[in-house]
């Protein structure tokens, strides 16, 4: 405290009225700052350094490496790449084949089962079954009253045929759930009888089972019925092999004479198993219905290796009765089944697979080509018994292309290839079975016979649909083989003209699809043109469904998707161009959420690679984005919604380019504004871009300056039409700062007022607890750095604007939280402090020439501007105490009370008054903070020195 | 306290040069003493004429006196005692001394609807007036023997047919005539009992869809009864070759296994005859089938078309 003898007169005047509670103003005493030399001494130290600490080659990365190769953490993406990351060595590959030739005959096996049982899995899941069953008589008769099944008389064959036979043909109805569980029951049964001794029975039983898959009414239950049959049919055939086994390997008295090895011979079996397993095939084979007596052999086939060592005939013959099964469903499951049980034999040749295939392709071929049959069947839909006929197929062209060594394969499927087009001539291979064929071919073959499968494809009968799927399967194929350009261009010649006839979008499409990879690899623009032309031939006059629509957005995606690197750029935009009337056109037709995603996906692509010169691309895109925008504003989505939407338009402004043609890049912006009325980032970007006209067109040319109004004139209106209050404060300062730095003086102090009006409004409007005070404490302080630089006006007053401001906030004062109030008159407080000095602490920038002056230019050596300055600041200070006080939360007191002190102590000269106030304000915070806290005490330390510089100086004065 | 006979071959297969061995297996609770054991071999053909086949006067019908093929009555074991428990006395037997004229030819075991050949094995146990006898039988099976076997293989030569429309004698549906409809195929017409009968069919064309083909394999046995001949046609197996409507044009093989004890190689002995025929039949689809019950298949029908070869079946070596 300083005595009062040492008191200047006026300070002394000061002091004498201090008490008094009339608000007196005081005099304040501005600290003289200079700017430049503070900044010096702030200045942190640089070294110059030669290496980049992140390059690859830094020294840094030898000292790493050791411990890069013990640890094995996560890589480090910062970190030099030096350390080898691990690859699975070379040993372990070794042993992988050494171990694929220890598998033995018995894991094969087990691997068949297990794929086998996936296999049937996936068949009941893929025809899940209606909750009826249609059955016929025949499996009424079995599923049926079991008990009362009478035995017929004579001969004891007959036992095992069905008496009725195949005549009555009415239709019941039962659920599938008991189906499954009368099967179940009969395979109790079978295993019952079989423990009892009673083989017999069981063969017998097993046949019923089998009989039930002569029963093809029931269509989709039919995979499953299959599953369960073959399922029991299994069981008896391993309950055979393990009787016949014994037989082999023990003697009548249980003990055990030898071991069956794997491979076994047919000399290795004694005559009595020989005999037994002869029965069992004579016993099937007088089983007077095909189908079941076929089922059986299939159910005990490797019982054959017990009488002869080369099955092939056995194969050759029942793949031969095949034929004889006239229902084209019956019979596809049975080769499936036949397939599935000569794998269960060791060595067997792969012939039997090709003609298994040929003749399931002969039992389509009806079907497929409309004829009307007389029976029954007609009543079915064609479609869902080739569905149904499907996985049959595909699991027997899996089963030729599995595991062979490559000769094999290649010799089989040109066998198959060619054998197909010889059985079948020119035109009648089945599609479907082509298709299948076609997925599981090597790409070798598929590449050296294109053109025959070519003119299979071409040729192949049944609905269109299925030969579209099938060049597609073929231009996806020629894909991954990368194909000669040769031979790419003579297949699409031929795909893009059989494909012309196509009258149906969707078939259209799926060729399309097929191809466009290949065409976009190969740079073929003259071709896509053609397919696109095609699409927008076919889009443009109909109405498109959505599975059409997803294939569009599909195919056009990927012609997108094709650059992927900054070269591809131009190609991207040319092709763009090339296409853009077939682009519109085709997006025109679109709609919906496809639409949008291809626009968007666009607009991703035109933006990611560098910025957008070319006008009619620009124009482009323009369009594009007014699309996405309008169908973005027509749907009633949520504002966070469209942010990727917005950010996405925001970004293709930012990437327009048009170098020095102002006029046209305004134009272009103020375009945008029409277009993107609704879209608020949108229009921040835009004023951004407006301000940044500015600046580079005043740089570019002093002549520009009303170009730089037309630009500001711009922000101006745009920032209106912005919802958010806060960012149209930001944004007048951000443009006024701007129409500083270009000299325009007017503009500013109009975006100026703008701003302040606008907090008003907001303060005003909006209830305490709604606002972000800390944002508009923000602003404000933002706003008061910025009117550093706007020369004062000398009508209204140099400190017309923070006396606005300031009364703006204390109006509030009572609703608002009193830090709003307190720290509005700290930034006036420092901003008066910068208006005092002799030079302002920055400029605006821009051209020197055309700069407006500072307050410090414009009011030099004014001693009235000066006391303005001074008694305003007085007024503040007294108000600020009172402002503090009407903070309730002590912590919060504190600190605004130390802020405050900060504040003054640092700008103000410290003198009696202002220490007077100064302590005041520690006062008010020591009871409110701890007297440890550290700004506290950092405060008062401050405070402290504050004063004693300024004592010091006041004595030398 | 049981006594049963078993053979050395599970199948019970011999042929009449070999020697009949087995063994004679008794289960008792207390020891027996017995007069001796007794093995008796049976071979006698069985005939009886049916009633209910054409021709047939009445008087005929009823069974006739078997024709012995060969007794032979061998006692195995003297008088004596039989210990408790199980025990097993081993035997062998001659069925046909060599060098014994042919009068008694062994046929083959066959049974037939008409005619059965058998051969049996009785053992007994001869205990005396107070005591029941114990004994048991078994039929064993006797196969040509070896000198008489042809030589494999048999006859390949397959004869060809045809069935169509004018093929049949009988009436056929409208559709059938007017459609017409054409299968054929080859089958032998000789066949080895020891492999399965294999030919092969192909259905050219057809008018109506096809339910059904099948194979029938049919005995036919006469018997001479005075001066008259009584054949009698019985269907021995039925094997379906093709189910439903089979693709034309498409081969499809004829394979039948033939059944072990039903069919014999072809005999014809001077009372009797055993020979065989084999029959194709096609079913086509139509209304009229489905209300008729299944029927006997040698019956023609409109909706059935067939044909008849004569098959001989022969035992190979």
């Amino acid at each position: 405290m300083q005595k009062l003898e040492d008191l200047t007169p006026e300070e002394m005047a000061v002091t004498n009225h201090r008490d008094s509670t009339k608000p007196n103003t005081m005099i304040v005493k501005f600290r003289a700052r200079d700017y430049t030399a503070e900044a010096k001494a702030h200045f942190l130290p640089r070294i110059p350094t030669d290496l980049h600490p992140f390059s690859s080659t830094s020294s840094l990365s030898t000292k790493v490496d050791g411990v890069d190769e013990e640890e094995n953490g996560p890589l480090d993406p910062l970190r030099a790449p030096s350390g080898r990351i691990v690859v699975p060595s070379k040993d372990n590959k070794g042993s992988l084949d050494a171990f694929k030739s220890d598998i033995s005959d018995s894991n094969s096996v087990e691997l068949l089962r297990r794929e086998w049982t996936t296999f049937k899995r996936f068949l009941v899941q893929k025809f899940p079954p209606s909750r009826t069953v249609a059955i016929s008589s025949i499996a009424d008769l079995v599923i049926g009253s079991q008990k009362a099944y009478e035995k017929s008389s004579s001969v004891h064959l007959d036992e095992l045929d069905d008496s009725q036979g195949s005549v009555d043909e009415d239709v019941k109805f039962i659920t599938e759930h008991e189906y499954t569980a009368r099967l179940t029951e009969m395979k109790n049964e079978i295993l019952c009888a079989w423990a009892a001794g009673n083989h017999f029975k069981s063969l017998k039983l097993s046949v019923k089972v089998a009989r039930l898959l002569r029963d093809t009414a029931l269509l989709q239950f039919y995979p499953t019925l299959f599953t369960l049959a073959t399922d029991i049919l299994d069981m008896l055939g391993d309950m055979v092999w393990e009787r016949i086994k014994r037989k082999v390997e023990y003697l009548e008295d249980g003990a055990k004479i030898r071991e069956l090895r794997e491979d076994f011979q047919v000399s290795d079996i004694c005559s009595d198993a020989k005999d037994i397993c002869h029965n069992w095939f004579c016993k099937i084979g007088s089983i007077r219905d095909l189908l079941p007596r076929i089922y059986l052999e299939l159910a005990i086939l490797p019982c054959w290796r017990f009488l002869v060592d080369d099955s092939a005939d056995v194969i050759q013959r029942l793949i031969a009765m095949m034929r004889g099964l006239g229902n084209p469903l019956a019979s596809a499951y049975c080769h499936l089944y036949l397939v599935y049980c000569v794998q269960k034999l060791p060595l067997h040749d792969n012939g039997y697979l090709v003609t298994c295939i040929r003749d399931i392709n002969l039992m389509m071929t009806p079907i497929i080509s409309l004829k009307e049959t007389t029976d029954n069947r007609n009543n079915m839909s064609n479609q869902v018994l080739v569905h149904l006929m499907e996985p049959p197929m595909e699991y027997i062209i899996k089963c030729i292309f599995k595991d062979h060594q490559q000769g094999c394969t290649i010799r089989v499927g040109l066998g198959l290839a060619r054998n197909l087009s010889e059985l079948f001539g020119k035109c009648s291979s089945v599609s479907l079975v082509l298709h299948h064929l076609l997925k599981e071919l090597p790409p070798e073959i598929v590449r050296s016979n294109v053109l025959h499968i070519l003119d299979l494809i071409e040729c192949s009968i049944g609905s269109s649909f299925d030969q579209c799927m099938n060049f597609r399967l073929l231009g996806f194929r020629l894909y991954e083989t990368e194909a000669p350009m040769e031979m790419v261009n003579v297949v699409l010649e031929r795909v893009i003209k059989d494909a012309s006839q196509y009258q149906d979008l969707d078939a259209y499409l799926k060729v399309v699809d097929g191809y466009v990879d290949i065409v976009l690899q190969n740079h073929m623009k003259t071709q896509l043109e053609v397919l696109l032309g095609g699409i927008a031939e076919r889009a443009c006059s109909k109405w498109i469904n959505d599975i059409e629509l997803d294939s569009l957005q599909s195919v056009l995606t990927k012609i997108l998707s094709h650059t992927k690197c900054l070269e591809d750029v131009l190609e991207l935009v040319h092709l763009l161009l090339a296409l853009h009337n077939l682009f519109a056109e085709i997006i025109d037709v679109m709609r919906g959420t496809a639409k949008n995603a291809i626009n968007m996906r666009i607009l991703e692509m035109a933006t990611r690679n560098g910025y957008i010169r070319c006008p009619t691309t620009i124009q482009f895109l323009l369009e594009v984005g007014q699309s996405l925008h309008d169908g973005k504003s027509s749907s009633n989505m949520l504002d966070s919604d469209n942010q990727p939407l917005d950010r996405l338009l925001s970004r293709f402004v930012d990437m327009v380019e048009y170098g020095t043609e102002w006029e046209r890049h305004l134009a272009f912006l103020i375009e945008c504004r029409a277009t993107f009325a609704s879209a608020d980032e949108v229009k921040e970007t835009l004023v951004h871009h407006a301000n940044c006209l500015v600046m580079k067109a005043s740089k570019a040319s002093k002549q520009l300056v009303s170009f730089g109004r037309s630009c500001l004139a711009f922000s101006e209106a745009t920032i209106p039409s912005i919802a958010a209050p806060i960012k149209q404060l930001h944004l007048y300062l951000e443009t006024a700062e701007v129409a500083l730095a270009s000299g325009l003086v007017c503009h500013s102090d109009g975006l100026i007022e703008s701003a302040i009006r606008t907090l008003q409004s907001l303060i005003a409007e909006d209830s305490p607890t709604l606002l972000d005070v800390d944002r508009i404490v923000c602003v404000i302080q933002k706003l008061c750095g910025l009117l550093i630089m706007v020369p004062g006006n000398s009508m209204l007053g140099v400190t017309y604007i923070p006396k606005n401001l300031l009364s703006l906030v204390n109006n509030h004062s009572l609703v608002m939280p009193a830090r709003l109030s307190v720290r509005t008159s700290c930034a006036n407080i420092l901003l008066l402090a910068a208006w005092s000095q002799h030079k302002l602490p920055y400029t605006p920038g821009g051209i020197k020439e055309m700069q407006v002056p500072g307050n410090d230019l414009l009011f030099f050596d004014d001693s009235s501007y000066h006391e303005e300055l001074a008694s305003f600041c007085g007024r503040i200070l007294q108000n600020v105490v009172l402002a503090i006080k009407q903070e309730t939360c002590p912590n919060a007191r504190g600190n605004l009370a130390l802020e405050a002190c900060n504040c003054i102590a640092s700008v103000i000269k410290v003198d009696d008054n202002i220490s007077r106030i100064c302590n005041e304000l520690v006062e008010m915070a020591t009871p409110c903070l701890n007297t440890n806290h550290s700004y506290f005490f950092s405060t008062s330390k401050f405070l402290v020195n504050q004063f004693r510089t300024c004592n010091n100086k006041l004595s030398l004065a | 306290m049981s006594v049963e006979i078993k053979l050395s071959r599970s199948n019970r297969m011999f042929r009449p040069d070999e020697l009949l061995e087995g063994k004679i297996i008794t289960k008792l609770t207390s020891s027996i003493s017995h007069y001796g054991i007794r093995l008796t071999v049976n071979g006698s053909v069985n005939l009886q004429v049916r009633g209910g086949s054409a021709g047939v006067i009445e008087s005929v019908v009823g069974v006739l006196k078997p024709i012995t093929i060969g007794k032979k009555s061998v006692e195995i074991r003297p008088s004596g005692k039989i210990s408790s428990g199980i025990t097993e006395i081993p035997f062998s037997l001659t069925l046909k001394q060599p060098g014994e004229s042919k009068s008694e030819k062994f046929y083959e075991t066959f049974h037939g609807a008409d005619i059965s050949i058998q051969y049996l094995l009785t053992v007994d146990v001869v205990r005396g007036y107070l005591h029941k006898s114990l004994s048991a039988t078994l039929e064993f099976i006797i196969e040509s023997e070896k000198a008489e076997l042809h030589e494999l293989p048999v006859s390949p030569e397959l004869v060809l047919f045809y069935i169509t429309q004018d093929t049949q004698k009988h009436p056929l549906l409208s559709e059938l005539k007017s459609g017409g409809f054409r299968v054929s195929g080859r089958i032998p017409t000789q066949c080895s009992l020891s492999c399965a009968l294999r030919g092969e069919l192909t259905v050219e064309a057809s008018a109506l869809p096809i339910q059904s083909i099948d194979i029938h394999l049919l005995r036919v046995e006469s018997i001479l009864v005075g001066d008259r001949i009584v054949s009698e046609t019985s269907l021995v197996q039925t094997t379906q070759i093709a189910d439903g409507d089979v693709c034309r044009g498409l081969t499809l093989p004829i394979y039948v296994l033939l059944p072990r004890l039903l069919t014999c190689a072809t005999v014809l002995a001077g009372s009797f005859s055993i020979e065989f025929k084999v029959s194709v039949v096609i079913s086509f689809q139509s209304e009229l089938s489905k209300l008729q019950p299944k029927s006997d298949p040698r019956t023609p029908r409109l909706w059935l078309a067939m044909e008849t070869l004569p098959l001989e079946l022969v035992r190979t070596r």
